[in-house]
């Protein structure tokens, strides 16, 4: 199925992720610079449209209105759309969305999508207050419920359900953190977490340690998207949005339903697979949420790759690895990246983008992909985004 | 073992005067209530009184030790958390309802790290999910009274309100103390 005109990928950029001495405003200005210097033939004034991922600026960094103030730093004065997009972790992932959306009807014809996240504060704890009010506020954050103990929850059904070992976790962040020490950009680029030292680190939230968990992350990334037409302005290997599909199943905690079997993301992959004429089967790479190593195991399954059940067999037998049948995170995930809530979405485009042009390091690349799979979910899983990408060239 | 759900143990504030030579016309007191011990939007617990939202009664009743919600006649559909419209048939005439206060553990964790703010003193504390005896509610909360490492999926629990440091109330969940050593 076809919408509208059809949307290229056209080029994108992170910036450095981490603990970084820069503020909002700042990550902002990097990531625009870093965008003109990737994209040499775009102009500031082509750009006629802006989205802004942005998950929790009001809390993160006291600043609300976000999309002009980035636009400001970014050097961009869009002239037909300018919104930011706020889905918390899929926050970037709805910025394309609704890049696509607004290029396909004719609205929009070259936007920006982006997404900056400034995370570490000098408070910790006021930090873990804002991820907190992503759940259910005053119903399920004033009980101490933040993502990490909900996702051992899942761990703990998921392990107990399916028996299923529970080294899959551990293997999950060994695989995705060995693909971050390929990505300079990546929170733990320069860090090496091997089997042995992620089961000494501390326990989290029980079964998830500290290795089984992302991070609190200071980042930005941008992407340009381009009607159809213009693709060859600004890349001969563009990357086309041939799917999307989303599901938003409940809010508060009561009504999760069975904590391992991610029906909304069935839901949104079946969705997004029809709409681009493809299955699971044929997705060669994916980029998928792991904020917790068991939320990877538990999409393996959700989105067709393996059954239900099979999910931890399915990573310690190397099927998510090169070589394997999908090629899954292979920028480092969100376990070897570091997880800035708004930017993450719009990095895994860039990597699909890389990927999908051979323009990754030989370490990290899927074997002749065609087709590129992007996954987010938010708050408690309850909201599940995905994205379609065909490799292929302009006109 | 921490004796978690405890509130931040903060001095209640006293209530602001209005600013000396303020010309704002005059207006009736509002009715003395709690202040919070953190600054309003870093606070996690509800407002209860009746002038700040309309399920009040759930708090009211939440003091005399009765867990209860909202319920749909037209539906046969028990809410959580309380309502003031059915999101079914978007119905405003409820009814309340009290709840079992026994229920069974589907699923627990613990925070060992990463507490937010005001909660920073009660690690580690334990967190589940609850199916309520007997009707169809599985209610997400603290667990008191073992260590999370003595907690496991089917352990009863039974539901408890407690006061917070500020006078307001709220629910938590009470294991049964552990066994103690055999022959001890
Ligand atoms: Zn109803």
């Amino acid at each position: 199925m076809t919408l509208g005109r059809s949307v290229a990928l056209v080029g994108g950029t992170t910036i450095p992720w981490g603990v970084r001495a820069a503020t909002w405003a700042e990550l902002a200005q990097e990531v625009g610079a870093a965008l003109f210097r990737r994209v040499p033939s775009l102009r500031a004034e082509e750009v006629d449209s802006f989205f802004l991922g942005a998950a929790e600026p009001e809390r993160f960094a006291f600043q609300s209105h976000v999309a002009p103030f980035a636009a400001e730093q970014m050097g961009l004065a869009p002239r037909r759309i300018i919104q930011r997009t706020e889905l918390a972790c899929a926050s970037g992932q709805s910025a394309i969305r609704s890049a696509y959306a607004a290029i396909a009807s004719g609205l929009a014809d070259v936007a920006v999508a982006a997404g900056v996240e400034k995370m570490n504060l000098p408070s910790m704890p006021e930090a873990n207050t804002s991820m907190a009010c992503v759940l259910d506020r005053a119903w399920d954050g004033a009980h101490g419920g933040t993502a990490p103990p909900f996702f051992a929850m899942v761990a703990q059904r998921y392990l107990a359900e399916h028996h299923a070992p529970p080294e899959a976790l551990t293997a999950v962040a060994e695989k995705n953190h060995a693909f971050a020490n390929t990505n300079p950009h990546a929170q733990f680029y320069a860090k090496k977490f091997d089997r042995a030292k992620l089961d000494r680190l501390p326990l989290v939230s029980p079964p998830l340690r500290l290795g089984d968990c992302s991070s609190m992350t200071d980042g930005a990334a941008a992407v340009l998207l381009v009607a159809g037409e213009l693709a060859g302005r600004y890349t001969d290997t563009p990357a086309w949005i041939r799917g999307s599909g989303q599901y938003s199943d409940f809010h508060n905690l009561a009504h999760a339903g069975s904590l391992t079997d991610w029906t909304g993301l069935t839901r949104a992959a079946r969705a997004a697979y029809d709409m681009a004429g493809v299955g699971p089967e044929g997705i060669d790479v994916a980029e998928v949420h792991d904020c917790f190593s068991i939320s990877e195991i538990v999409e393996y399954e959700a989105l067709g790759f393996c059954g239900r059940g099979e999910g931890a067999r399915y990573v310690l037998d190397g099927r998510s690895g090169r070589g394997g049948d999908v090629l899954v995170n292979p920028r480092g995930g969100l376990l070897g990246c570091g997880h800035p809530l708004g930017a993450t979405g719009i990095a895994q485009a860039v990597e699909v983008f890389d990927q999908l042009a051979g323009r990754v390091p030989p370490e990290r690349r899927a074997s002749d992909p065609r087709w590129a799979l992007v996954h987010n979910l938010s708050g408690s899983a309850n909201v599940h985004s995905v994205m379609i990408y065909e490799g292929g060239t302009a006109g | 073992m921490s004796d978690s759900g405890s509130a931040p143990a903060a001095e209640r504030p006293k209530a602001r005067a209005a600013p000396e030579g303020s010309t704002a016309p005059a207006r009736p007191a509002p009715p003395p209530r709690p202040m919070v011990p953190l600054p309003y939007l870093l606070d996690f617990f509800p407002l209860q009184e009746a002038d700040q939202t309309g399920i009040a009664r759930f708090f009211a009743r939440l003091r005399e030790g009765r867990l209860s919600t909202t319920r749909c006649s037209r539906d046969d559909l028990l809410h959580w958390p309380p309502r003031v419209a059915c999101p079914k048939c978007h119905g405003t005439e409820l009814t309340w309802v009290d709840l079992p206060e026994r229920g069974r553990i589907y699923a627990s964790s613990a925070v060992l790290a990463g507490a937010p703010l005001g909660m920073e003193a009660d690690v580690p504390f334990a967190v589940g999910l609850v199916d309520l005896d007997g009707v169809p509610l599985r209610l997400f909360g603290r667990i008191v009274g073992r260590r999370w490492e003595a907690l496991a999926i089917g352990l009863p629990v039974r539901v408890e309100g407690f006061e917070l440091a500020d006078g307001r109330v709220f629910y938590r969940f009470r294991a049964e103390p552990e066994p103690g050593p055999p022959g001890g």
